[in-house]
């Protein structure tokens, strides 16, 4: 193992589990800036997660071990989605192989045991931003898999260390990349729960989707479950940038790199929140159908021999 | 030797069935039937990973032969691993009453017809099997259902659709016959019109029995009225039985199909799956919405084997073998996690008396064991790693990528577009059992009485085949090296635990279920037990009762909206005011399946107007039936006169 190989792990180990928290903070601050207000500063997720270590869980009658489970399986699922990803083409194997459908498949696990602890509880708003969910899911799961499909085109494989080898470029290295990138960013938007799709601010049960499941946690399964938010951030935004991004080939340099193109996407985040409103729910799959459209005709193009 | 094993479990099955036709040797002869399928299970796979062949081969002589190779090996396995605890299950499901021991005889005959359609190796053999295994479950119905008026009308439809559609095997087999290919590949020329018809026959007739959309209207209703063993059979093995026909058929005997043939397979693949999980969701009966979830995963199977026949004519054999084995894994899969939820939705019927989802609630505390297995095969089929639905499915995503890779503009286009479908499929999949897990197992209880634990041999039933789901998602390769060697043009992949194809991450199952469980109990330990006294559920500060209970329909919601121009949802609510107060409000809504009432309905409306118009032939005098036969014969001598029959 050489220290390239070292030096990945290791950003890969303490970007995805300890940094991952900074990226939804650092939307969230610029997005305040943006709307001209002060906001909170960036390291307030580490705040409110040390706040709620603190302090105990809550029991909710009736519930069953499916309750008390959730939050352990769901942050343990994307563990396993931080260790999965490489943030570089030479990274370590920890165990997990380094599939990207495995990632779809740790993210849906996490998926099922929120809406599971939704219904042991069986509290009405958890099931409904559970039950919206899982419906979003349905089209972002497809719209996700066409965008790899486009990825897969180009570099002829699904292991990500080899997407990352195979898409380095200045520019785009195929305009390919460039189309699968329209897609990829609805299901960044739609993965990280912000607006248009969801609005990660909101405090109106009504409203909301990704936060519903929460509503019934406390102390730290909540933290759990809200490091479990940042971690989803951290892998999405990582493939998007060592992948759908131009990046450089050499090793060292698509490390140094990282931090610029994830505070890059965190700006573009921000900026999008800023710009665009919450969507009505039932328009968003019309949204994703569109990128995923796009991601086809790019494939189509590619095969007829045009692009 | 693995054909002695073989034989001596189907011999015990069949002793067993008859010993169970006896009010003091019932629970004999079932143990009998348990151990006869555990042999058959054990010599299936057991020839599958030493290869080779036992009796005799292939025949296209009209005299019968039975024989083993490795395909067929493969589904008797998975026959004995889903009879052996659907057997086990009915030694407390199934009463010793004489309708109870009628059942038992006619389930072990069912599973002898299984066993006769894998080694058939000759046509009639198989012609003789096929019908059987359509006409048995029949009876199993009928006679566990006496006196059922609607369920004999559904096992009329499920024999009208399953004999109107099983034409189509028919004329395959027996055109297949006639050119000397059954059971030999490379004598019928690539796109000739004779292949062509062969295969798009043997798609209509085996896809009917399999349960292929639009073809499917008679498993939603069939599967769920038999008992919950039958189920598990019919859904586990006996659809599958099909897929092993369309496979000989399809991937073998025909030779290399034109690409555009294997299009139309995968989209007859992602319409079965995405159709049948659409309308699982909108069912809120548990055996229904499974059986729905059937037609689901053949279409999973069935979209691997499109993508198998598209890489095949591409020349991509090693793919078009990896396409085989993921439709091949995707099969035992499927029996395990589907026998496994159909014996559970059995042990909670047992218990609550009810299948209505809404009617069920709290099992998981009061089942722990039970409910534990059914848990463990939700998750299995909602394809959630490190569960076998999630290997195979896994498999079934990497060929379908491969379509743009290897194909052209138009066959590359229609994998991207089933990758999509499947991707979809699955995350609906994840929205329905997340549905039932929560109906039935969480929450609280909705329906009345105390249900308790199911009875041993039908709780380690369950528990068997939930440890079959685990095993099967952790080490999916100890089976996937065998399956690839199945492909008849020869392939060949090293076995590993773990799932290693090039050009993919690998998905090494032991490594993620360490790591899953590992962090998961790192992480309870560190949350630690400090929890707050328990107080109720919060919503608003409104407390959570039962009138606030969610409900099937309302989790759907959403999905029922965002579809509504497909689906065509009806709803009809009627609001009762007196004095301009209202009193009353009843709401009625439900999603008709299209299929039915768009293409079945029709069909069946004209086709009663042309029997009623053919049955003014039929006017009961003697001498009217006469003068057809003379008619007849004119008409034939006239024919014969003029050259006809030359």
């Amino acid at each position: 193992m050489n220290a390239v190989t070292v030096a990945a792990g290791a950003v890969q180990l303490v970007g995805g589990v300890v940094l991952a928290p900074l990226l939804p903070g650092l939307v969230q601050h610029w997005k305040a800036r943006l709307q001209g207000r002060r906001g909170p500063t960036p390291v307030q997720p580490y705040r409110d997660l040390r706040r709620l270590w603190g302090k105990s869980a809550v029991a909710v009658e009736g519930t069953s071990v499916v309750y008390r489970l959730a939050p352990s399986v769901v942050a343990a699922s994307l563990g396993a989605a931080v260790l999965l990803v490489p943030v570089a083409a030479q990274a370590p194997d920890w165990g997990l192989g380094h599939d990207v459908l495995v990632l779809v498949g740790l993210l849906a696990l996490a998926r099922f045991a929120v809406a599971a602890s939704s219904w042991d509880t069986g509290n009405g708003f958890s099931l409904m931003g559970a039950s919206r969910d899982l419906t979003l899911s349905a089209f972002v799961e497809g719209t996700l898999l066409v965008s790899l499909a486009v990825a897969t085109l180009v570099t002829g494989t699904t292991d990500l260390r080899a997407m990352i080898a195979g898409s380095v470029g200045g520019a785009w290295s195929s305009p390919l990349l460039a189309i699968g990138a329209v897609p990829f960013a609805m299901v960044v938007l739609a993965e990280t729960g912000r607006q248009p799709v969801d609005n990660p601010d909101t405090h109106l049960e009504l409203t909301m989707i990704h936060e519903g499941p929460l509503l019934e946690y406390a102390g730290r399964d909540l933290a759990y479950l809200q490091w479990a938010i940042a971690a989803r951030h951290w892998v999405v935004l990582v493939i998007a940038a060592q992948i759908f991004l131009p990046h450089p080939g050499g090793p060292w340099w698509q490390l140094g790199i990282l931090p610029v193109a994830l505070g890059l996407l965190c700006g573009l985040l921000a900026v999008t929140e800023t710009l665009v409103a919450k969507m009505r729910l039932l328009e968003v799959p019309r949204l994703l159908a569109v990128g995923a459209l796009v991601a086809l005709l790019g494939i189509a193009a590619r095969l007829a021999g045009i692009a | 030797m693995t054909g002695v094993p073989l034989l001596v479990g189907l011999a015990a099955i069949a002793v067993g069935g008859v010993l169970g036709a006896g009010r003091r040797t019932f629970t004999v002869g079932l143990l009998l039937q348990v151990g006869g399928a555990c042999a058959v299970g054990v010599a299936g796979f057991w020839t599958l990973a030493v290869g080779g062949t036992l009796g005799a081969g292939f025949t296209n002589a009209l005299r019968p032969s039975l024989g083993v190779d490795g395909l067929s090996a493969l589904f008797l396995g998975a026959l004995g691993l889903v009879a052996a605890p659907a057997l086990t299950f009915s030694l407390r499901y199934l009463p010793p009453s004489p309708r109870g021991r009628l059942v038992s005889v006619l389930t072990a005959g069912f599973l002898l017809v299984l066993a006769l359609v894998l080694a058939a190796r000759d046509p009639v053999t198989f012609l003789t099997g096929w019908e059987l295994m359509t006409l048995l479950p029949a009876a199993v119905i009928l006679v566990a259902r006496d006196g059922d008026v609607a369920a004999r009308r559904t096992v009329f439809t499920y024999l009208a659709v399953t004999h109107l559609g099983g034409v189509g095997t028919w004329v395959a087999v027996l055109l297949l016959a006639r050119e000397g290919a059954f059971g030999t590949h490379a004598t019928i020329a690539t796109g000739s019109a004779l292949q062509v018809g062969i295969a798009l026959a043997a798609l209509i007739g085996m896809g009917t029995k399999a349960g292929v959309m639009p073809l499917h209207v008679w498993l939603p209703r069939a599967h769920p009225i038999a008992p919950a063993p039958v189920s598990a059979l019919m859904s586990g093995v006996m659809i599958k039985v099909a897929v092993y026909a369309l496979v000989r058929v399809l991937v073998d005997w025909v030779g290399v199909l034109p690409i555009w043939f294997g299009v139309v397979v995968l989209g007859a693949g992602a319409l079965s799956a995405v159709g049948g999980v659409t309308y699982a969701l909108f069912q809120h009966e548990l055996k229904r919405l499974l059986a729905l979830h059937s037609i689901e995963n053949i279409g999973i199977i069935v979209l691997a084997l499109g993508a198998c026949l598209i890489l095949r004519s591409r020349g991509s054999s090693a793919w078009a073998a990896f396409a085989l084995a993921a439709a091949l894994l995707h099969t035992v899969n499927h029996a395990v996690f589907k026998a496994l939820l159909f014996l559970g939705a059995g042990a909670f019927e047992r218990a609550t008396g009810s299948l209505e989802l809404d009617r069920l609630g709290g099992l998981l505390r009061r089942m722990p064991w039970t409910g534990g297995a059914f848990l463990v095969g939700a998750m299995a089929i909602a394809g959630l790693p490190p569960l076998n639905g999630f290997a195979s499915e896994w498999l079934t995503m990497q060929v379908l990528l491969r379509l743009p890779v290897y194909g052209g503009v138009g066959d590359g286009i229609a994998g991207a577009v089933a990758l999509a479908v499947l991707a979809a499929t699955a995350a609906l999949a994840l929205l329905c059992f997340v549905k039932v897990v929560g109906l039935v197992l969480l929450g609280p209880r909705r329906g009345a009485g105390t249900p308790g634990e199911a009875p041993a041999p039908m709780a380690a039933a369950v528990g068997v085949l939930a440890l079959g789901c685990v095993v099967l998602g952790v080490a999916p390769g100890l089976l996937f090296g065998s399956l690839v060697r199945l492909a008849p043009w020869g392939a060949n992949a090293p076995t590993h635990a773990a799932l290693r194809l090039p050009g993919t991450g690998s998905v090494p199952g032991i490594g993620i279920a360490v790591l899953l469980v590992a962090l998961t109990a790192t992480l309870l330990l560190m949350r630690g037990r400090r929890v707050a006294a328990p107080a109720p559920g919060w919503a608003c500060g409104q407390l959570v009762e039962a009138p606030l209970n969610w409900t099937s329909a309302g989790f759907t919601k959403p999905l029922r909206l965002v579809l509504e121009v497909v689906l065509r949802p009806r709803r009809e609510i009627t609001v009762r005011t007196e004095g301009g107060v209202v009193q009353e409000v009843t709401y009625q809504g439900h999603v008709p399946h299209l299929i039915d009432e768009r293409i079945y309905a029709p069909v069946a409306r004209a086709a009663l107007v042309v029997a009623a118009h053919a049955r003014r032939l039929q006017s009961g005098s003697l001498g009217m039936y006469v003068a057809y036969l003379i008619g007849l014969v004119v008409v034939l001598l006239g024919a014969a006169r003029i050259g006809l029959f030359r």
